[in-house]
């Protein structure tokens, strides 16, 4: 069962109520409250949010559809349209969010799910690892070592490129963009507990692929020197 | 059947958490740290689940090779930035779009209802006669209160006079017109049907008169014209 993760802003809280309920209580914890008030206000105020936040959606879009094309398509829909609908973005934070919780990063994340999905299902385009990335990795004056470490991130984009695309989706959330478990459930629609199990899980598989594939290159290597002996 | 110790993969799930939210912080995973206690409080597992997953030795008790895991994909998952012609180009895309957005907003701004004074009930000596807008203005603002009773009626009755008296008028400017038609199409119209009666009567009318006392009842009946009979 999915568990609404935000509650939402009753009248008496409006009000300034105490409420007896701790977990009912709603508090501003948007640390983007100051810039989205003054968008809303005044949509070419819009600009501060967007250069926050650009690499963030660009990089969750990259993550998910693999090409740098389509993410700068879905970052501009992504853009535009929470432009278009800031003025009917309420925030809606409550304390378990932690202290540094952002709803407007939650609410954009949302529009940002829902505009790679829609994209994805419109060109019928199924997300393949993105292992041209990892060369951003490798330092290129470093030969050898970057070939290794491309070796190594390769290894890792592709683990995370083979889970089922909820966990993928968690995990990159988790490891990217840096959200916690509350904002990552507020971004998939989903509780809390549900998060952690995702995320838990796609770490077992991850480390399991990622420990046969060692284990084979070592044999491969073992394999490699017996004739040398 | 294999028993499922589901206390046990809660706590694996929540220390997971646990130690993620400390990686990604930049500090060491203990489980006797103050935020960690705090984070598993706040958690939705059972009691003796975070009981479970923080201590001293909680650290020790997660799997090493989950813990591998998480080392490397917070090494290799990187985020990506977009191009900064990218940037630019959404962001004068925005503005653009913020701009078009800003302009209702403007318009509508800068109108302002202009009172107007007026005789009331309540200077004409009635003072038993209510307001009917009270319930309307009830939230309107203090400072206003004073002009409220001199603005409220004449305005609404101003109003519906100046409608009914619109409304008149039209109707009498409609009627004028279906009268009168002004264009100079319609009056060459309706000289051309007034004087063509008078020429097209001799030619079309070749036999007696129609009723006379001489009609050859042999004769074609001429076709009825409207308007010529």
């Amino acid at each position: 069962m999915v568990r609404p993760v935000f509650g939402r802003v009753s009248d008496a809280t409006r009000a300034g109520s105490a409420h007896a309920d701790g977990a009912a209580r709603v508090a501003h914890l948007d640390r983007d409250r100051a810039l989205v008030e003054a968008a809303q206000l005044d949509p070419l105020r819009f600009d501060a949010l967007y250069r926050r936040y650009l690499a963030q959606v660009y990089s969750y879009a990259y993550y998910e559809l693999g090409d740098h094309h389509e993410a700068e398509d879905a970052t501009e829909r992504t853009f535009l349209a929470a432009l278009t609908n800031l003025s009917r973005f309420e925030e809606r934070a409550r304390p378990a969010d932690g202290e540094g919780a952002s709803t407007f990063r939650v609410w954009l994340f949302q529009i940002a799910r829902n505009t790679i999905a829609n994209q994805r299902r419109g060109r019928r385009r199924h997300p393949q690892a993105p292992l041209d990335a990892a060369a951003l990795v490798a330092d290129p004056l470093d030969l050898e070592g970057g070939a290794a470490s491309r070796d190594e991130a390769t290894a890792a984009w592709t683990a995370v490129g083979r889970l089922p695309s909820d966990r993928r989706r968690a995990l990159v959330l988790r490891f990217v963009e840096e959200m916690s478990t509350a904002e990552i459930a507020g971004v998939l629609g989903r509780s809390e507990g549900a998060v952690r199990v995702l995320i838990h899980r796609a770490l077992r598989t991850v480390a399991r692929d990622l420990g046969d594939r060692a284990g084979h290159r070592g044999t491969d290597a073992r394999g490699s020197r017996e004739p040398r002996r | 059947m294999i028993p499922f110790d589901r206390d046990a993969s809660s706590a694996d799930t929540l220390l997971t958490d646990l130690y993620l939210d400390a990686i990604l912080a930049g500090r060491p995973f203990r489980g006797d740290d103050p935020a960690v206690a705090k984070r598993s409080r706040r958690s939705s597992a059972p009691a003796s689940v975070p009981e479970a997953a923080t201590g001293p030795d909680a650290a020790e008790r997660l799997d090493p090779a989950i813990r591998a895991a998480v080392d490397r994909l917070r090494h290799d998952l990187v985020r990506v930035h977009p191009s900064f012609r990218f940037e630019e180009r959404l962001a004068t895309r925005l503005a653009e779009a913020a701009t078009a957005l800003r302009v209702p907003t403007a318009v509508g701004a800068e109108g302002r209802v202009v009172p107007f004074r007026a005789r009331t009930a309540t200077s004409a000596g009635d003072p038993s006669l209510g307001d009917p807008v009270d319930g309307l203005l009830g939230d309107a603002p203090e400072a206003l209160d004073g002009d409220r009773r001199d603005l409220a009626r004449p305005l609404l009755i101003g109003g519906a006079l100046t409608s009914a008296a619109l409304s008149l008028a039209g109707a009498a400017l409609v009627a004028w017109r279906r009268n009168r038609p002004g264009s100079p199409m319609a009056r060459a119209a309706r000289v051309v049907r007034t004087s063509g009666a008078a020429i097209a009567r001799p030619r079309t009318l070749r036999g007696p008169r129609r009723g006379s006392a001489g009609r050859d009842p042999s004769w074609p009946r001429e076709p009825s014209v409207r308007g010529f009979d």
